[in-house]
């Protein structure tokens, strides 16, 4: 006699005949257990080393690299709690314009209500979860209508209507509870048109929380003659099969260049000794060879690092005086005065980066976003910028510099990932369990709100690691996730 | 449009097949001077996109770029050349868009599998070939290639295709 609700009698194993009812659901979840032999060999996982062990002054154990356990806890205290680069207001012009990103693992939406204002949303339906919105951008209209059961929402996330109303009434659901929408990002906060968001209720404003890098963002405004950016050209995204934190380090790594980029490097000069004698340097092969320059050069070059890992690395190439960029420091001069504008100019800087979401290029216009989807997947993706009142050629010529360096068919790019996964690779090896971050260790100076450092320091993975240590350190307080709270839209 | 005979069909059809089988066989130099010098190498980010200045691109090589590209491919230390991708394109669907005094425009759809490492791709979409006459056969003024997933995120994206 077989009993029918045993899972080993479905497939045709001879059992005991005792009825599950009889034996109470204690022995039905050991019934599941047997079905799932697998399950019963699995031992309780072995204390994981506090989080802050694992960086030192000098080094890290390499298993912040690669431990997919160290990647989820970063997900809840790093991207839990950091303010996130989301995007920029220019993305979402109109009422309903909509634009989705992670933040973290969190699906979520940013938009403009009617009222102007900018929101951040969880992307997921209060009712049955779905993402009511999909990945993309676009316009939602009027307000956001889920696909599912046609829940509709305003773009502020509030519930707006739901069919059948009347099924609700004496059941617990209250449908004029706010708390009934979608949910919002605890705090969103904007600095000159950046979008930001934290998933973390408590913690430093966003001002706070940028500290001396806001400079960079600063400057990448102030550049445009008439005051302010906007998004434009579209959007190229990059999949790179290494954890994230291999990207922020290469940022501000100066010294790889020259030996990472010797293909492209290489490629650039003798592209230009073939050009004829007196030829001036085209902008593709400057962008291109100064990754050849000796290690000398890139040790002149002053590197930042701000309490919170955020940094920037000064500028390596030289303002050109080609006919494009001179039009577009007439445009700025025109409109700032010549004083004014050669301030704004003299702020000079490479990659910057603000730690842990994107790398904005203040003289090209670009910000990388850093999205990690796993620990040892990341997307890039790259934003390219028009300066208001710029003349087209310079805007052009951000988008130039976006293809011949950062694009998925970038000349320079390629060599960099390789290296990246040899490292995601090597780093999974028994050959070595620490990564050396030594170099001119315990020779920055201290400035105000952080650290300086000659260009051939390690101070900026140092300093990266530290404001790592110290999220990892601290477990998140997510709460007010549900009404607006003061800090919203300051 | 329709080819004015099947002789003029075999004669842009080969002159497609030939400029595939160089990119296979990496015989860049031969393909490079296949263009005319102000020849536009061009894969759209996205659909539909119209231009290459405004708006970015998956490539946008002109001669220099497309010059500085093969260069770097040939290089000792291109570390992501170790091993070098390699590709094999399937071409079909030939059809004449359009016939100028100098020219003609070419649409043709694609299949290709790119292999590296551990890893084998399969890409595919449209291509328009804008063609000079020169001779007996052509040179390329635009090769754009309409990716079918140009708008996805990519890993590097190192041949043209």
């Amino acid at each position: 006699m077989q009993n029918q609700t045993d899972p080993d009698a479905a497939i045709g194993i001879e059992t005991e005949t005792e009825t599950e009812t009889d034996r109470g659901i204690d022995t039905a979840v050991e019934t599941e257990v047997r079905f799932y032999p697998a399950r019963r060999t699995v031992s309780p996982p072995a204390p994981h080393p506090a989080p802050h062990t694992l960086v030192q002054a000098d080094r890290v154990h390499k298993s912040v690299y690669t431990d997919p356990e160290i990647f989820e806890l970063e997900m809840d205290r790093v991207y839990g709690q950091a303010w996130l680069y989301v995007g920029h207001e220019s993305q979402v012009p109109g009422t309903g314009d909509y634009l989705t990103t992670r933040l973290g693992r969190e699906p979520v939406v940013m938009l403009r209500h009617s009222d102007g204002v900018v929101h951040v949303l969880y992307n997921r339906c209060p009712h049955k979860g779905a993402k009511i919105v999909p990945d993309g951008s676009g316009s939602a209209g009027k307000f956001l209508r889920c696909l599912y059961h046609g829940w509709t929402f305003k773009c502020d996330g509030s519930l707006l209507s739901v069919p059948l109303r009347s099924g609700y009434e004496d059941t617990a659901m209250d449908l004029k509870d706010r708390g009934n929408g979608v949910r919002k990002v605890a705090r969103v906060a904007t600095y000159r048109g950046f979008v930001f968001a934290s998933l973390a209720a408590e913690g430093p404003d966003l001002p706070e929380f940028l500290g001396g890098v806001a400079t960079s963002l600063d400057n990448f405004c102030d550049r445009a003659p008439g005051g302010e950016v906007e998004v434009a050209g579209g959007v190229q995204r990059v999949v790179q099969r290494n954890n994230w934190k291999i990207f922020f380090e290469n940022l501000h790594d100066t010294i790889h260049a020259v030996a990472t980029h010797e293909s492209s490097w290489r490629a650039a000069k003798e592209e230009f000794e073939s050009m004829p004698a007196g030829t001036q340097k085209p902008f593709e092969i400057v962008i291109v060879d100064g990754n050849g320059e000796p290690l000398e050069f890139w040790e002149k070059l002053e590197l930042k690092g701000f309490d919170g890992g955020h940094g920037y690395m000064e500028g390596i190439f030289t303002p050109p005086k080609d006919p494009v960029s001179l039009a577009y420091v007439a445009a700025l001069e025109a409109s700032r005065g010549a004083a004014r504008a050669d301030e704004i100019l003299r702020v000079n800087r490479h990659n910057t980066i603000v730690y842990p979401s994107c790398s904005p290029h203040t003289s090209f216009q670009q910000i990388r976003v850093i999205r990690p989807l796993s620990v040892d997947r990341t997307l890039v993706e790259i934003f390219t910028f028009r300066l208001k009142g710029a003349p087209d050629a310079t805007f052009q010529r951000a988008l130039k510099y976006t293809n011949v360096i950062n694009s998925p068919s970038s000349t320079v790019m390629p060599d960099d990932l390789e290296a990246y996964n040899r490292v995601q690779e090597g780093l999974g090896s028994d050959g070595g369990d620490w990564v050396s971050l030594h170099r001119a260790a315990g020779r920055e100076q201290v400035v105000p709100g952080g650290r300086s450092a000659n260009g051939n320091s390690e101070m900026p993975m140092r300093n990266m690691f530290r404001a790592w240590a110290g999220y990892m350190a601290t477990e998140p307080t997510k709460q007010g996730l549900l009404s607006e709270s003061p800090e919203a839209n300051a | 449009m329709n080819f004015n005979d099947w002789q003029e069909q075999q004669h842009i059809t080969q002159f497609l097949h030939h400029e595939a089988r160089l990119l296979d066989e990496h015989r860049w130099a031969e393909w490079m001077d296949l263009f005319t010098p102000d020849g536009l190498y061009w894969m759209p980010l996205v659909r539909g996109q119209t231009d290459h200045l405004n708006h970015a691109s998956l490539f946008c090589d002109d001669a220099l770029l497309r010059s500085m590209r093969v260069r770097r491919l040939s290089q000792v230390r291109a570390y992501s050349q170790q091993p070098a991708t390699r590709t094999s394109h399937v071409i079909g669907n030939v059809a004449l868009e359009s016939r100028e005094a100098d020219g003609c425009t070419v649409y043709s759809t694609f299949h290709l599998l790119e292999w590296r490492k551990d890893a084998q791709r399969a890409f595919g979409g449209s291509v328009r070939h804008t063609l000079q006459r020169d001779g007996d056969s052509f040179r390329i003024h635009m090769k754009r290639v309409d990716l079918l997933n140009c708008e996805a995120p990519h890993e590097a994206l190192e041949v043209f295709m």
